[in-house]
């Protein structure tokens, strides 16, 4: 017989060990997935999880669709850990794309080393500027954080798609929707000669090691655990609630403009209108996946990166539509919610009494 | 025609805790029985499991030889078990009669009929068309109890029902109660107030620990020995001796006024005090009628006009509770779980929540971890926290140990003036009386303390002064001397 019983508390074992249940649960469900549609499910789950990273290039593309991913999640921890519900990345990230790219096509016909910090700064900014929106909204005006970001995505894509059709649109670019090409002063360095991989990673690199010092050394990082834990207790304490709010969504929202920067000065070049297949929002998935942890984030994010690198392969080897990805980002937060019963209820399996 | 409910054998389990441990327990009709015991002392588990709230690990019930499975509240409903809860619940925008209604699927008409009959029968006047939101906690009760009546139980049970009523609804309960046992209800009073149980049960069984201690006949017992079963040891009595008058006003409360935009929180009306140096200010009140507002005005969670508060010839109205503990005023929260402390972080963490800027917890905007532990490791041996490790998470301290924390955190920086609201609120009795000494000690060193509480046992134990808060009104000040628990009982319902 088996039975559920509640834990006395949640076990920490258990806390870091759910996510790679979740991961080995949603292989399981994809690879019956590809069964019922025909495929043979080792050699589909193959030519979705080893064959994008099983060489140079390949492993440059993870890391390359795991940078953004990362860097917009450390961000999101920000807001998470300290109740504020920000879901609103992808819009962040589209408007500090905008921004920052607006002041790479101010210097398009110039070169010189001051134009790319300008170029990052800006989209930290532009960020900035759009998480603030949320954030004075909830403060001072009581709305809801949820709605009011999740809203402006679609307000950011819209200010996009006019300016990369009207009045940004390259004069001799035969009317596509994309800008000029940005000059090379404004373009993140490439690592590697032939690899698409480029600096921008160390952006996220940074954004990990700081977060960890804030959250676990920092007063800030102690404000923003008890504020998360019970709001009551941090007016009690005395902590400037109101502060607090709009710092963490500024610094989320520099996050997700950074990680704009890097889609549009990395590779492209330039603003056109698909900057981002909404790592804004897959990053809460990576954000949870790692459990809030500067450390868990880089992983979670390596993880969901494969995803979208498989469904690449998938779609030119097996003529699956590469939205499969998104299935499997989707079967990632759902088993991964669901073995969050585990933290606080165990299964006893015990012989039937006679 | 005679009822008889049978507890058999009952166990309870939860992990770590055993509820109920093997009690077995009789009751017939025609008596009151009180079912005694201190808070976790398994009370309320047995009573859900005789409302069908919660399913026991082992054991039966049994009503007139019949075996009950009670797997549903509706099950004990359809067996003739009523139940009214300590916590009311009502829809507080229907109306009277459409609460009494709404799980009932009789004709309307009739219904209507028959809750007028009993109205009549017992002498509740209560208009059953008005929103239950306008009614006092004794009508809500009375509606409560109307409920369970339309299906004429054989057996009710009341769940500390005199945790929110004045001293005269008490009375009134009382009296409704004893009719009801004369005509044939079986009566099941939970309670932790000794006095109670002796004013108007017949037999009395104690619990403690999830085990059943005695059963036996309120003409045997008194008010000791009921208390020493229930703690299971001989009480010490702690007395107050009389403060040293001084006219050193330490805090003034001028014209202070506070408008909720809740409608659920209680607004403050024209405050007006002051405490001298070494003196206790009591606060008493039936719950809702504005402490938590008082507290958090008082606290700075709610900030006010700079000018309504004086302390220490400073005005700080609209500083932060943060900036008020810089000024040497210390804050002891009602909620212990919720907002005096965190349970998921540990004991050292909590500490640093009262975070002084003398203390150094933090420099810089680093955390000073070796200064908070050390200071963690002084609260938990000069207020006697039992525990050692300063790393265990708080939620595994004890109601009393938490508490203990929690005042040891706030008293260790020597404030000139502590503000606390029901601190020994669900604690059992050794760790009631260590508070209590703790803030008798603290008036001794000259400092004050204004005690927030809805305990009047503890409010005339304690205080030097007393003041009555009704409906975010307080009454005039009066001198504990001169107070008795009936005055304050109809001070308490608004009466003057």
């Amino acid at each position: 017989m088996i039975k559920i019983v509640k834990r006395d508390q949640p076990s920490r074992a258990i806390f870091f060990f759910t996510p790679v249940l979740a991961i080995f649960l949603t292989l399981v469900a994809g690879g019956l997935i590809f069964f019922i549609l025909g495929f043979k499910p080792f050699e589909a789950l193959k030519f979705f999880f080893i064959v994008p990273i099983a060489d140079k290039y390949g492993f440059s593309e993870l890391l390359l669709k795991a940078t953004p991913l990362c860097l917009i999640a450390i961000g999101l921890s920000f807001c998470f850990k300290s109740n504020n519900w920000n879901i609103g990345a992808e819009g962040q990230l589209t408007f500090g794309a905008i921004v920052s790219g607006g002041v790479a096509l101010l210097f398009y016909e110039q070169e010189g080393f001051y134009i790319l910090p300008l170029v990052i700064l800006a989209g930290a900014i532009g960020g900035m500027l759009y998480a603030s929106i949320p954030a004075i909204l909830k403060t001072y005006f009581n709305t809801n954080e949820i709605l009011v970001s999740l809203m402006l995505v679609y307000v950011s894509k819209l200010i996009l798609d006019y300016l990369v059709v009207g009045p940004w649109s390259n004069p001799e670019g035969f009317n596509f929707p994309e800008t000029r090409q940005f000059s090379d002063s404004a373009k993140l360095p490439l690592l590697f000669e032939g690899l698409r991989i480029h600096a921008g990673i160390f952006l996220a690199l940074a954004a990990v090691v700081i977060s960890w010092f804030v959250f676990y050394k920092t007063y800030l990082g102690f404000q923003m655990k008890v504020s998360g834990f019970s709001l009551k207790t941090a007016r009690y304490a005395g902590y400037k609630g109101k502060k607090m709010i709009i710092l963490v969504f500024l610094i989320s929202g520099a996050c997700a403009g950074l990680a704009g920067v890097g889609e549009i000065t990395g590779p492209i070049g330039q603003l056109h209108r698909e900057i981002s297949p909404d790592y804004g929002f897959t990053a809460i998935i990576v954000a949870f996946l790692g459990r809030l942890h500067p450390v868990g984030i880089i992983f979670a994010s390596l993880v969901v990166a494969i995803t979208y690198l498989g469904a690449e392969t998938a779609q030119i080897f097996m003529q699956i539509p590469k939205y499969t990805g998104q299935v499997f980002q989707g079967m990632i937060l759902f088993f991964l919610l669901a073995s969050d019963y585990l933290l606080f209820f165990k299964i006893k399996f015990i012989g039937s009494k006679k | 025609m005679n009822t008889n409910l049978k507890i058999s054998n009952v166990t309870k389990i939860y992990p770590g805790c055993v509820a109920n441990d093997n009690v077995s327990l009789e009751f017939n009709s025609g008596k009151i029985y009180a079912l005694l015991g201190e808070n976790g002392a398994g009370k309320s588990t047995l009573v859900k499991i005789l409302s069908g709230v919660i399913i026991p690990d082992e054991g039966k019930i049994y009503l007139n030889e019949n075996n009950l499975k009670l797997n549903s509240p509706l099950d004990a409903k359809k067996n003739d078990i009523g139940m009214v809860f300590q916590h009311f619940n009502l829809f507080e925008t229907l109306s009277v009669f459409e609460n009494l209604i709404i799980d009932s699927d009789e004709q309307r008409e009739s219904l209507r009929e028959k809750i007028d009959t009993i109205m009549k029968k017992y002498n509740f006047s209560i208009d059953l068309d008005i929103p239950v939101l306008n009614l006092s906690a004794g009508q809500k009760q009375k509606v409560e109890i109307i409920r369970c009546l339309i299906r004429s139980p054989k057996v009710l049970i009341m769940d500390e029902p005199t945790s929110v009523l004045t001293e005269q609804e008490t009375s009134e309960l009382f009296l409704s109660l004893k009719k009801f046992s004369e005509e044939g209800i079986l009566i099941i009073y939970i309670t932790h107030k000794l006095k109670e149980v002796m004013q108007l049960c017949d037999e009395v069984a104690v619990m403690r620990k999830g085990k059943l201690i005695s059963v036996s006949e309120i003409k045997n017992e008194n008010i000791e020995s009921l208390a020493n079963k229930m703690v299971g040891q001989n009480l010490k009595t702690i007395k107050k001796k009389k403060a040293k008058t001084s006219s050193d006003k330490l805090i003034k409360i001028t014209n202070l006024n506070f408008t909720s935009e809740d409608p659920f929180e209680t607004n403050l009306m024209d405050i007006n005090f002051s405490v001298n140096r070494g003196e206790c200010l009591g606060i008493a009140g039936i719950s809702g009628n504005g402490q938590s507002e008082l507290f958090q005005v008082l606290s700075g969670e709610i900030i006010s006009e700079k000018d309504s508060i004086e302390f220490n010839n400073n005005y700080i109205g609209d500083l932060s509770p943060q900036e008020r503990r810089e000024y040497l005023m210390a804050f002891s929260p009602e909620d212990r779980l919720e907002q005096a402390a965190i349970p998921q972080m540990k004991i050292f963490e909590n500490v640093a929540l009262n975070n002084f800027k003398s203390s150094n917890f933090f420099n810089n905007g680093l955390i000073n971890e070796n200064k908070i532990k050390e200071h963690s490791k002084k609260i938990i041996s000069d207020f006697n926290v039992n525990t050692d490790n300063i790393e265990l998470k708080s939620q595994f301290l004890s109601g009393g140990n938490l508490q203990k924390l929690i005042i040891g955190r706030e008293l260790i920086t020597s404030p000139d003036l502590l503000i606390c609201f029901n601190p020994t609120w669900g604690l059992d009795v050794g760790a009631i009386n260590y508070i209590h000494e703790t803030l008798i000690k603290i008036n001794e060193q000259n400092k004050s303390i204004i005690l927030i509480s809805t305990d009047t046992d503890e409010l005339l134990k304690l205080s030097d002064k007393i003041s009555v808060i009704h409906k975010g009104k307080l009454s005039k000040i009066m001198n504990a001397e001169e107070v008795t628990s009936e005055k304050l009982g109809i001070l308490m319902g608004g009466a003057n």
